[in-house]
């Protein structure tokens, strides 16, 4: 059972994809993508409660091992991924009633999608540092022509930026495993098993270790939207369908962040002077300060939540520098906690582009008036983002900080504080001028459905559903983290 | 440790070194890629002389593979955007001289960064692997200067190159399922640039990507 | 089960009760809405009870998701205050909301906002503590923000106070971050002693830290400036609710973690208490004696009477530093007792200030008057808020400032020269404080109630419903009872103040008794006060009273007197903005239009008077220019340009090259 449950987050959307791709686009086939999702969330539930103990479900042929940290990742893959699948439902029935598009795009993007979430899920059931790199070198792929879908001059612009800076970052993180596996060679361990590498990770040369360290921070960064690597993610984000964005934003950095996580044991096992830490650290507040630069007179909504989401790999990188048992935890609470509240929030943008026909902020005012049920998911959702109860946010984000303070880190706790406060005042001041005001003029476009925002709902409920499952969830969470920290 | 051998390899070396120069050189897009060609002829005899010397059959077919993937295929996708209109001439933004510097800035780098793999095996195939990391560098910095977005696709190739030649040099290519899974997504990352390269023909009407700057804050 | 479980399982049933009413149909919302949260605010006033009676701590879960709640004596002042505010205005909100005001969101927030006050004031430990801080500022916004359609004034009101707030938690999130880590504890209860041994730059660290996060929350100035703009905004049950309740929590914190936790300091901690209270007293009290919008006014008149309770709280610690526990005890107890009668009768002024801007639509004191006739009941219970506020005697307000400065006066005997310095200059700010609260309170009923109504809004106004007035009604007679009896709730002070050693008030039911000598007999007081006051009005009515002629003031040409003769706030404030013109610096612009066929001959004259916060205009709009600078740079790092972006990761790698090879 337990192995069905780690071939099937990979085996099963790809299926799907191969399937939704043959009979093409349908008026359903957003059911297909849900499904995908909700098959790896049922998977992950299976690998967490089958991992909590502290094992690893195996499978020996294929060299996929899940273990606490893997089941954890799943979870977060599974969940974004059944909201995109449904996100995807009205963002397709828009684009049909608006005439855009062709069937041989959606089939294209029906396909692709599940694709997507194949190859996330093969990036973290893989006991293999190099088939992870594929995987996530693979995701750029896929991606490439979901972030396009729409084909305009600015969506082929960010498809460019993405592929460049993406394949650029990940080719660096290519020539990082490359020394990582020359260093386990000369120690007689050829293989890149992260199983047989991280009880060596003492013995491994530090010299050869350093220079790694630095490629795969630098290269997995990219991907995981770190400063100052991120750039290309406020364009990908702003120009792709927002499902894609949600998935994007919610899962794609969180695995590249895990592929981090992965290597954090290798780095900095056997008491190595490693610069694994402290490159997290420096990347994590230059995050957070581009971060806030270009939130302060940011004008357009998806531009936002891009900018956001890069603030949050900063938060999440700055837990990982903290390195603690208590900091990773609260850092992998922040990894959910912050996908199920993003995707929300990109769905909600998708609905803003195709209701108000733009995301600019200064142009949309007054939603809760005009669009009740629009304005306040998307209000609820950025006082969730922002880490005001009842959001798991708000713990996580504490906790990331407290676990700073408690590693000695304190100037860096401070330094975050500051540059999360000024976040918090231009996300706070973009979304007032959003949903408050007045109803100008009458509501024009199309009228919203409440189907249309149910998924976006649901990520919200998600994120306070975490605080109170959080005794329950927390003895994964625990046992992830030690994952991440135990050295050899 | 033979001496033809490490002749061999070093002539192999030399001449992808050569190629990934010339390449700050050359403005003429056709001319490039048959550089790159080259390159990737130069990079399957480097493999096949690791090959050769380790007695190694795998890694003999694997430099087979290499020769079809990057002599023939990659640069086949490139001519297949480069015949286009528009696509005669580059003019990078720094300048040739000032290029070339920055390579020899660049190598002096890699040298200083790859002591410590020089330094834990000290072989003539390690001794080499600097040459690896100059040219991931070049590359990079093609990246950085170039104005047509066939010419960051080269200089992507001469990055994933430069890798290829520090992944062999090292430890004779990581595992089998790791280099077919990483070449697999070298050509297919290709495939989609050469793709999104005829999309930007079609839509901003040349491939000058200095008009992809309309997505900013 | 105990009664301290029942009391608070209580609360937690009322708050998901008042959630559930808030989903009903509008019609029948209100009124179970109302008493729902009206039953939360009794059940939190019970729990107040029985923290003075039976003090508990309980504690359910473990680890992370631990919830320590814990009710002793100071935390059960602040429920007493929580809960019967809340109960007085649930009451009033019933017959007051409508429109986005009684919408369920609204009903949902009020609930949270007033069981989440209620939860800091239980909160046992830090993780507590910190919840229930956060979600009382992110629903009280919620609520500041109801009317956000109508006025780009509310949403700015807003903006502030989400900025302010968030800063405030995240200092005080710093604050807790150094406790927890200086003595490991985060339950409350064993935090003293774990903390007494912790390094004096640390202990200082947390003492600036509460300082500048729980005067944030009390408005101190210079961090008060969300204050004057967020009360003002809010609907007037949210408005009496914040400036009542919430902005006292700031206090108790400062109680709480400064005196109870910390509490022996350098002396300088009291001196920084001291000046921040003081400048906040006057400051609070001079923009308040110049405002021409009620709710404005009222506003202020927080800042300032919370600066005269963290003056107390300062003088405290000055006393504690010199080893001296009976006049910290009495200080301590002047700033709870300030903090109490401030809560009901800023409460009901607020309320009142409410049926007032229902009734006309307006809070500019320059277009109301002549009130007292069209709203008997509003005017008459506004005025006794007024006295209390002034701090006169039949109210509630006189015992806490006659407390304030017993502490002062007593305290100065016998105290080192910086203390000795430093506590008549305080002396000197409280009185003058008095005066001028006396002169805008005054004003306000003066201006806002007496004589004509200056405008057409103010002439039709109709007495509030039932409902407001009966919450209204409940607020004034606390207010009465407090000025009659305050010995009913100093005796629960006393038992609060939490010095070791000192038993500094003795209370019986008509006598305050200080350790120091001094007594005040409050009914004897009031008796003498009222019958002060009745020999007054008689020896008026029977013999001082001027005849009545017929002539018309000021009627030499038969004109009939019109509201536009009538003194206004603005003039009546005008002589003393005169006097304090340096600190206020009001803009005047006087504009002359002349006839188009002369320009000496002039048609219209304007005049135009604005008093600005200062701190606001010099200290936070420099502040902003920069962030908006700033924000204007970062636009510059996203050009858009594929070449920067890969020469971002170009040079992220060559940094880490050169980190890496040195």
């Amino acid at each position: 059972m337990n192995q069905i449950a780690v071939l099937a987050p990979v085996l099963a959307p790809l299926l799907i994809a191969l399937f939704a791709g043959g009979i093409g686009w349908r008026s359903w086939s957003w059911q297909m993508l849900t499904a995908a999702g909700l098959i790896q969330f049922a998977a992950g539930v299976l690998l967490a409660v089958a991992t909590t103990d502290g094992s690893a479900v195996t499978l020996g042929s294929l060299d996929f091992r899940v273990d606490a940290l893997s089941a954890f990742v799943m979870l977060v893959i599974g969940a974004v991924g059944t909201l995109a699948g449904w996100g995807s439902r009205s963002y397709l029935a828009d684009e049909v009633a608006g005439g855009a598009g062709s069937p041989r795009r959606r089939r294209q993007y029906v396909t692709l999608v599940p694709m997507f979430l194949a190859t996330m899920a093969l990036a973290v059931v893989a006991d293999n540092l190099g088939v992870m790199w594929a995987a996530i070198e693979g995701t750029t792929i896929v991606t490439a022509f979901l972030v396009g879908h729409t084909r305009t001059r600015g969506a082929l612009e960010a498809t460019w930026k993405y592929v460049v800076l993406g394949s650029t970052g990940i080719a660096l993180a290519f020539l990082g495993t490359v020394l990582v596996h020359f260093a386990a060679v000369q120690r007689g361990v050829s293989t890149l098993s992260w199983m047989a590498l991280s009880p060596i990770a003492g013995q491994l040369d530090p010299g050869v270790m350093r220079l790694a360290a630095a490629l795969i921070v630098i290269g997995f960064g990219t991907k995981a939207g770190l400063a100052p690597m991120h750039a290309w993610l406020p364009d990908a984000h702003s120009q792709a369908p927002a499902p894609v964005s949600a998935l994007m934003s919610g899962v794609l950095t969180s695995v590249a962040f895990y592929a981090i996580l992965r290597y954090l044991p290798i780095f900095t096992g056997g008491g190595n002077a490693s610069p694994t830490r402290p490159m997290l650290a420096v990347l994590g507040l230059t995050s957070l300060f581009v971060a806030a630069s270009l939130l302060i007179a940011q004008r357009d909504l998806k531009r936002l939540l891009g900018y956001s989401t890069v603030e949050n790999m900063g938060l999440m990188a700055l837990g990982a520098a903290a390195g603690s048992k208590f900091a990773i935890t609260v850092v992998l609470l922040h990894m959910l906690g912050h996908g199920m509240t993003k995707a929300g929030l990109f769905l909600a943008a998708g609905r803003v582009a195709h209701l108000e026909g733009t995301t600019t902020l200064g142009s949309i005012s007054g939603l809760l008036v005009r669009r009740p049920q629009l304005g306040a998911g998307l209000a609820t959702g950025m006082v969730f983002l922002l880490g005001l109860p009842p959001s798991a946010l708000l713990l996580s984000e504490v906790g990331i900080v407290a676990g700073l303070v408690m590693t000695g880190l304190t100037w860096v706790a401070i330094a975050a504080v500051v540059l999360l406060f000024v976040v918090f005042v231009a996300i706070v001041r973009a979304s007032a001028s959003l949903v408050l005001g007045p109803a100008l003029d009458a509501v024009q476009g199309p009228t919203a459905s409440t189907t249309g925002l149910l998924p976006t709902w649901t990520g919200i409920a998600g994120t306070v559903g975490l605080v109170v499952g959080l005794p329950w969830l927390l003895p994964l969470l625990t046992r992830a983290a030690e994952v991440v920290i135990t050295h050899g | 440790m033979s001496n033809q051998f490490v002749q061999a390899l070093n002539l192999a070396a030399g001449l992808i070194l050569l190629t990934a120069v010339l390449t700050l050189w050359i403005r003429r897009v056709s001319t490039l890629v048959r550089l790159i060609a080259l390159q990737g002829v130069a990079l399957a005899v480097l493999v096949g002389t690791v090959a050769w010397h380790g007695h190694d059959q795998q890694l003999g077919l694997l430099a087979f593979g290499i020769l079809a993937l990057k002599a023939f295929v990659l640069p086949y996708l490139l001519r297949r955007v480069s015949t286009q209109p528009g696509e005669a001439e580059t003019d990078p933004l720094v300048n040739v001289p000032a290029s070339l510097l920055a390579a020899a800035a660049l190598a002096a780098i890699s040298y200083a960064v790859t002591r410590p793999l020089v330094a834990l095996v000290p072989s003539a195939q390690v001794r080499a692997t600097p040459v690896g990391l100059t040219i991931a560098l070049i590359g990079l910095f093609v990246l950085l200067t170039r104005r047509r977005a066939v010419s960051q696709v080269i200089g992507f190739i001469l990055i994933d190159n430069g890798i290829a030649v520090v992944a062999f040099l090292t430890t004779s290519g990581v595992p089998l399922v790791v280099e077919l899974g990483s070449a697999l997504d070298v050509l297919l990352a290709i495939l989609v640039l050469q793709i999104l390269t005829n999309r930007i023909q079609a839509v901003f009407g040349d491939t000058d990507l200095d008009g992809l700057r309309e997505l900013r804050d | 089960m105990n009664s301290a479980a029942v009391v608070v399982l209580g609360q937690g049933v009322f708050t998901v009760l008042g959630t559930l009413a808030a989903f009903l149909p509008p019609n029948r919302r209100a009124m179970a809405a109302g008493l729902a949260t009206g039953l939360l605010g009794a059940t939190g006033f019970a729990t107040g009870i029985v923290a003075f009676t039976r003090p508990t701590t309980m504690e359910v879960g473990s680890g992370l998701a631990q919830v320590s709640i814990r009710l002793d004596p100071l935390g059960g002042i602040f429920l007493l205050i929580i809960g019967l505010l809340a109960l007085a205005a649930s009451c009033y909100a019933v017959g007051y909301v409508s429109g986005p005001s009684a919408s369920r969101t609204s009903w949902i927030a009020l609930t949270l906002f007033i069981a989440s006050m209620q939860l800091v004031a239980m909160a046992g430990s830090v993780a507590v503590f910190v919840v229930g801080w956060e979600s009382m500022a992110v629903t009280s916004l919620l609520l500041v923000w109801t009317e956000h359609q109508h006025s780009r004034a509310v949403r700015s009101a807003g903006l502030w106070y989400a900025a302010m707030s968030q800063l405030g938690f995240l200092l005080i999130l710093g604050m807790f971050a150094l406790l927890v880590s200086t003595g490991g504890q985060s339950q409350f209860l064993n935090m003293h002693s774990a903390v007494s041994t912790g390094s004096p730059l640390l202990r200082s660290g947390v003492f600036l830290l509460a300082l500048a996060g729980f005067g944030m929350k009390a408005g101190l100035v210079p961090v008060h400036v969300w204050l004057p703009r967020a009360h003002p905004e809010a609907p007037s049950h949210v408005s009496a609710l914040m400036s009542g309740a919430m902005v006292s929590l700031g206090i108790y914190g400062l109680i709480r973690i400064v005196i109870e936790v910390l509490g022996r300091g350098p002396i300088w901690w009291g001196l920084l208490l001291l000046a921040f209270g003081g400048v906040s007293a006057l400051y609070g009290i001079l923009q308040a004696v110049v405002a021409t919008d009620l709710k404005r006014l009222l506003a202020y008149s927080t800042t300032e009477n919370m600066g005269l309770a963290t003056v107390a709280i300062g003088a405290a610690l000055l006393f504690i530093a010199a080893g001296r526990p009976i006049p910290a005890g009495v200080a301590i107890a002047a700033a709870l007792l300030l903090v109490v009668n401030h809560a009901f009768f800023k409460g009901l002024l607020f309320l009142a200030a409410g049926a007032v801007l229902k009734a006309t639509g307006l809070r500019d004191l320059d277009r109301l008057g002549g009130l007292v006739s069209r709203m008997p009941t509003t005017a008459r219970l506004f005025a006794v808020g007024a006295l209390a506020a002034a701090a006169l005697p039949p109210a509630n307000g006189f015992v806490s400032e006659w407390l304030l400065l017993q502490s002062l006066v007593q305290g100065e005997r016998g105290s080192s020269t910086v203390t000795a310095l430093a506590l008549p200059i305080a002396v000197a700010v409280v009185a003058l404080t008095a005066g001028l609260a006396v002169a805008t309170f005054v004003k306000a009923f003066g201006i806002g109630f007496l004589a004509r109504p200056r405008s057409e809004a103010a002439d039709l106004a109709v007495e509030s419903p039932m409902a407001m007035r009966f919450g209204m009604g409940l607020l004034a007679l606390i207010v009465v009872i407090l000025g009659l009896f305050p010995t009913v709730v100093l005796h629960r002070i006393a038992l609060a103040t939490t010095i070791p050693g000192a038993r500094p008030i003795t209370a019986t039911w008509a006598r305050i008794q200080l350790a120091g000598g001094a007594s005040l007999a409050p009914p004897m007081l009031v008796a003498l006060t009222v019958a002060f006051g009745a020999l007054m009005a008689g020896y008026v009515r029977w013999h001082g009273r001027p005849r009545r002629t017929g002539a018309l003031t000021w009627g030499n040409g038969g004109v009939r007197l019109s509201s536009r003769m009538e003194y206004t706030a603005t003039s009546f404030a005008e002589p003393l903005q005169r006097v304090f013109d340096n600190i206020l610096r009001p803009e005047q612009d006087v504009s002359v239009t002349p006839v188009a066929e002369s320009r000496y001959l002039v048609e219209r004259v304007g005049y135009e008077q604005r008093v600005d916060d200062v701190v606001e205009t010099r200290f936070y709009q420099p502040l902003l220019a920069m962030g908006a600078a700033w924000g204007e740079w970062g636009r510059r790092l996203a050009p858009g340009s594929v070449h920067r972006y890969v020469g971002y990761v170009f040079g992220a790698l060559l940094i880490a090259f050169a980190v890496i090879s040195l």
